[in-house]
């Protein structure tokens, strides 16, 4: 007997954690994107009673779901900008809390190379900049200085930057250990809701979403690629998200060692140009492509800008054609029809945009949460609670399957044991869509694409959505 | 540490083949499968196609792996499954296991026998969307053979591998409609007798030189598959896309584990006695170059088993690399390596990704010593014979066309 499965629901919608008619929120946030996190986790640990709406069925399933995963210094941010002032706060308060929290980091530094005289040239103004914008650890290195760290790098390369601080972070397992702060320290959190309309009643403001209409005092917007769109809730009409896609390649673990630094390009004008990093899961990353498009959605990858994409890889990385590419992707920045970051407050107070985070908020959003929290003038009545945990998935920690009682291995290629993929199915803030899930524990991310797993797992999830359908 | 005499990892036809023949020559085996069952890929190819030119009788996949287990614990092979070989030093290997989480073994020998993949959409750079519903023919025959369960309605097939014909059985099986079978390249990779041009075959169209494909669909859902035939565009509806075929060898945590490398066949470089560079590590089936046959990964294992017997107390050989820096569109050498010490004479397979047709030399020294006619489809095999002469440490070989 063959049975049908459909591979687009495999998780049930999560119920809501309480009765939206019952409770009034000191703040209520706007999507669970890494902005809507950070927000989450600082609101509720100052003893703000919080909310956090999200419109998907899990965490970082906008902007958020993919990106370069760098944690960057600001030493090439607008100067004097609140960007750059959150970048650094932000980078900060990461440095703070990641032990703490168990969040990987590997400091690989970076290395800004110029491949030509005309870049050669840029060097110094991005070594100024850099100090000018208050970022002390820069070095130019000679040729022979870069061979010495990077013998792989093309020969060509005629000077660098050497940024000490920028580093490589998961994406996905400190934005969820924010989540899980946030909730530890006694926020809500719904999903499964898009905010689609609200009114200000002259205390609170009451936001429809299609699952009720939920009540609060302050609202800040943080949904990412739809931050204009919820901004007219407010009456801010007057600017607009221009959504940038970067598509990336990642390289099989093989390529992890070719490099031990992120290799920057010399920024231009015309071009970005494309930037090359080991991952947190032991990959190597090249991309992305920076290119504006009117879908908040599309996320379609082509072939012929990733052989693009490569082409330049292995001009930079010769060895790089020796190696597999084994996933690529496409991340969406929530630009604007402004370079900088869309930060206002409206007359009353009671609503604050935190928009137009487009290529730097995974840094900031740790800084930017701090900054709201002092522009919104709540008092500051710090919780205790008990840390939560975010199992490892980097490669910079142990991993599940090296202690006993792992039940079995589901996926081979990110060596995901089953005992991960019931706790992220079944533990704390679950996940509640195959991305979530592939966020939460790396499975069906590696080399095969489920050749070996995908069925397995598939099997897993409808096994725990079953169980949670018959349990309600 | 634990310390064995004979280690034999991966639990498919050729370890099973090897790890039989090894406890029948005497030794004491202990194989290890990262799976809960052991039988390899044949386990959950659901169809016929096995059995018949090893074991002497039809099965099916699983039925055939079955035997093969069977076969291996009667001649007394202790076989290990939920065992992940995870990397390797020298003959120190680190292993996984549920009771044991991560733990060391020592071997004094071992054979790596860890088989295949097919090439997954990603790394082929197909255009489109990302859906969960685009799978691998593995993954297809997963779903329908190992959980009873059918993941789409109706299918694109792309790549016309012979497994790509799997795929189409798989999905009739599973009550599937496999729409059509596409192919990038201008021909199929299948013998003619199987398909021709874009006729039928049980029913599903095969077009060959597709270009532009591209998913379409909408939020993770598949809509259909869009390409470019004949100058003409065409959208095909499905609601899953199967990719088939182009193997690849399980081989990155050998790559990881820094042993020699061999970038022809995406693994470690093999003597004709399915010897490596590395003392004491045999290696035999898909592991060395991508997908053959059951019944030919099943006699390889055979093979390598008897060479790690007799070679057992051999000190490592002078291997002799054969070049091939012309040779375009080779897709795998084997053995990529000569072991002088070993008995020659010895056969050199060759398969090419393309059509490729010439004359091929063989220079020993920079010498002349054979000429080949080869006229070599996609998915036939090239046989060198032996040119006749023993090949001696330090000598050198090359292949390449007139
Ligand atoms: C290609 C690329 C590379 C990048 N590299 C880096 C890097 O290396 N380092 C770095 O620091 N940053 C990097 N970034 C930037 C970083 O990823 C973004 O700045 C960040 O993800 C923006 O997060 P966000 O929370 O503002 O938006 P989002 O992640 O889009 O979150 C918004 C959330 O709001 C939800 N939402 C939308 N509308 C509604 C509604 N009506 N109701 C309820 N919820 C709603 C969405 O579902 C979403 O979950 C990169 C970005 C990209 C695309
Ligand atoms: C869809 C499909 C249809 C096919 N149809 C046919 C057919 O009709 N007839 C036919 O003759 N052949 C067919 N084949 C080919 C045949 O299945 C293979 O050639 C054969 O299984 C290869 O044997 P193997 O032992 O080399 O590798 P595999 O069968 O792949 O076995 C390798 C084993 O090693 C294990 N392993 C890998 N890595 C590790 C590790 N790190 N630690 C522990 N264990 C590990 C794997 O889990 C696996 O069990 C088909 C293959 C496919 C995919």
């Amino acid at each position: 007997m063959i049975e049908t499965i459909d591979l687009n629901d495999l998780f049930s919608v999560r119920p809501l954690p309480f009765n939206p008619e019952e409770e009034d929120f000191d703040v209520i946030i706007v999507g669970a994107g890494v902005v809507g996190c950070a927000l989450f986790k600082e609101f509720a640990e100052q003893g703000a009673k919080t909310l956090l709406i999200e419109k998907a069925n899990d965490i970082l399933e906008g902007a958020s779901k993919g990106n370069s995963a760098l944690l960057h210094t600001g030493f090439d941010a607008p100067p004097e900008s609140l960007e750059l002032a959150c970048i650094k706060r932000g980078y900060e308060e990461f440095l703070r809390i990641k032990d703490r929290f168990r969040l990987p980091f590997l400091n690989t530094q970076a290395l800004v190379v110029a491949w030509d005289d005309e870049q050669l040239a840029k060097l110094d103004a991005i070594l100024a900049k850099g100090r000018g914008n208050g970022i002390k650890d820069l070095d130019l290195l000679e040729p022979d200085q870069i061979r010495r760290r990077e013998p792989r790098l093309s020969p060509r390369a005629k000077g660098a930057v050497l940024v000490h601080g920028e580093s490589v972070i998961d994406a996905w397992s400190a934005p969820l250990a924010y989540l899980r702060v946030g909730l530890a320290a006694g926020g809500s959190a719904v999903f499964s809701s898009p905010v689609t309309g609200g009114e200000y009643d002259g205390q609170l403001w009451n936001l429809q979403t299609p699952r009720g209409t939920f009540r609060g005092r302050l609202v800040i917007n943080a949904a990412g690629l739809y931050g204009d769109i919820v901004d007219r809730i407010a009456g801010f009409e007057d600017w607009r998200i221009i959504p940038r896609k970067g598509q990336f390649l990642i390289y099989d673990k093989s390529a992890y060692d070719l490099i031990r630094s992120i290799i920057l390009p010399v920024p231009t004008k015309i071009t970005k140009g494309v930037v090359l990093t080991r991952t947190a899961y032991g990959n190597l990353l090249l991309g992305p492509t920076a290119e504006d498009q009117e879908s908040r959605t599309d996320r379609r990858t082509l072939r012929q800008t990733l052989r693009m994409l490569q082409e330049k890889g292995e001009a930079i990385l010769p060895g790089l054609n020796e190696h597999k590419v084994v996933a690529t992707f496409a991340g969406l920045r929530p630009a604007s029809d402004r370079p900088e970051y869309r930060v206002h407050r409206n007359e009353r107070g009671d609503w604050i945009t935190a928009g137009g985070i487009r290529s730097t908020g995974l840094t900031s959003a740790l800084g930017l949460a701090k900054h709201l929290f002092e522009l919104s003038g709540l008092p500051s009545r710090p919780v205790d609670y008990q840390d939560p945990v975010v199992p490892n998935i980097s490669v910079f920690a142990p991993r599940d399957y090296e202690r006993p009682g792992y039940g079995r291995m589901v996926c081979h290629c990110e060596q995901v044991t089953k005992r991960e993929i019931l706790r992220a199915l079944e533990g704390e803030s679950p996940a509640g869509t195959y991305g979530g899930l592939r966020r939460r524990t790396r499975a069906v991310m590696g080399r095969c694409q489920g050749f070996n797993c995908l069925a397995d797992v598939a099997e897993l999830c409808k096994r725990v959505k079953a169980k949670k359908e018959g349990a309600l | 540490m634990k310390r064995i005499p004979v280690a034999v990892v991966g639990a498919g036809p050729a370890g099973l083949a090897a790890s039989t023949e090894l406890a029948r020559l005497g030794h004491e085996v202990h194989c290890y499968e990262r799976e809960s069952v052991a039988g390899g890929m044949p386990r959950h190819c659901g169809h016929q196609g096995f059995g018949l030119l090893d074991l002497h009788r039809p099965l099916d996949g699983p039925a055939y792996a079955a035997e093969l287990v069977r076969r291996a614990r009667q001649a007394g092979v202790t076989l290990h499954t939920d065992h992940t070989l995870l990397s390797l030093d020298g003959k120190r290997m680190r292993f996984c296991s549920p009771e044991q989480g991560a733990f060391e073994i020592e071997a004094d020998r071992i054979l790596l026998a860890l088989g295949a993949r097919e090439t997954p959409r990603p790394a082929r750079l197909i255009d489109g969307i990302r859906s969960p519903a685009i799978l691998t023919t593995g993954a297809l025959q997963r779903f329908v053979t190992l959980q009873g369960r059918r993941p789409f309605r109706r299918a694109v097939v792309i790549g016309s591998d012979i497994v790509g014909f799997s795929a189409i059985m798989t999905c009739r099986h599973a009550g599937i409609e496999a729409a059509a079978l596409l192919e990038e390249a201008p021909f199929l990779r299948v013998p003619s007798l199987l398909a021709r041009g874009e006729e039928m075959l049980l029913g599903t169209h095969v077009y060959a030189g597709c270009d532009a494909l591209s998913i379409e669909g909408e939020r993770g859902r598949i809509e259909g598959v869009c390409f470019h035939w004949q100058g003409e565009e065409r959208f095909i509806e499905c609601d899953g896309v199967v990719f088939s075929g182009e193997f690849t060898p399980e081989s990155a945590l050998l790559r990881q584990s820094r042993l020699s490398w061999d970038p022809r066949n995406d693994s470690l470089p093999v003597t004709q006695g399915f010897g490596t560079p590395h003392p004491g590590i045999y290696t035999a089936g898909n592991l060395l170059r991508g997908a053959l046959a059951a019944y030919k990964c099943h006699a390889e294992g055979i093979a390598a088993a008897r060479s790690l017997h007799t070679g057992i107390n051999r000190p490592p050989a002078e291997a002799i690399p054969i070049a091939t820096p012309t040779l375009e569109n080779l897709d795998w050498i084997s053995p990529s390596l000569v072991d002088p010490t070993l008995p020659h004479p010895y056969l050199t397979r060759l398969r090419f990704r393309r059509p490729t047709r010439g004359t091929l030399l063989t220079l020993l020294n920079g010498r002349e010593v054979m000429r080949s006619r080869i006229n070599a489809r996609p998915w036939q095999t090239v046989t060198l014979p032996w040119f006749g002469q023993e090949v001696k440490e330090g000598d050198r070989l090359e292949l390449r066309f007139f």
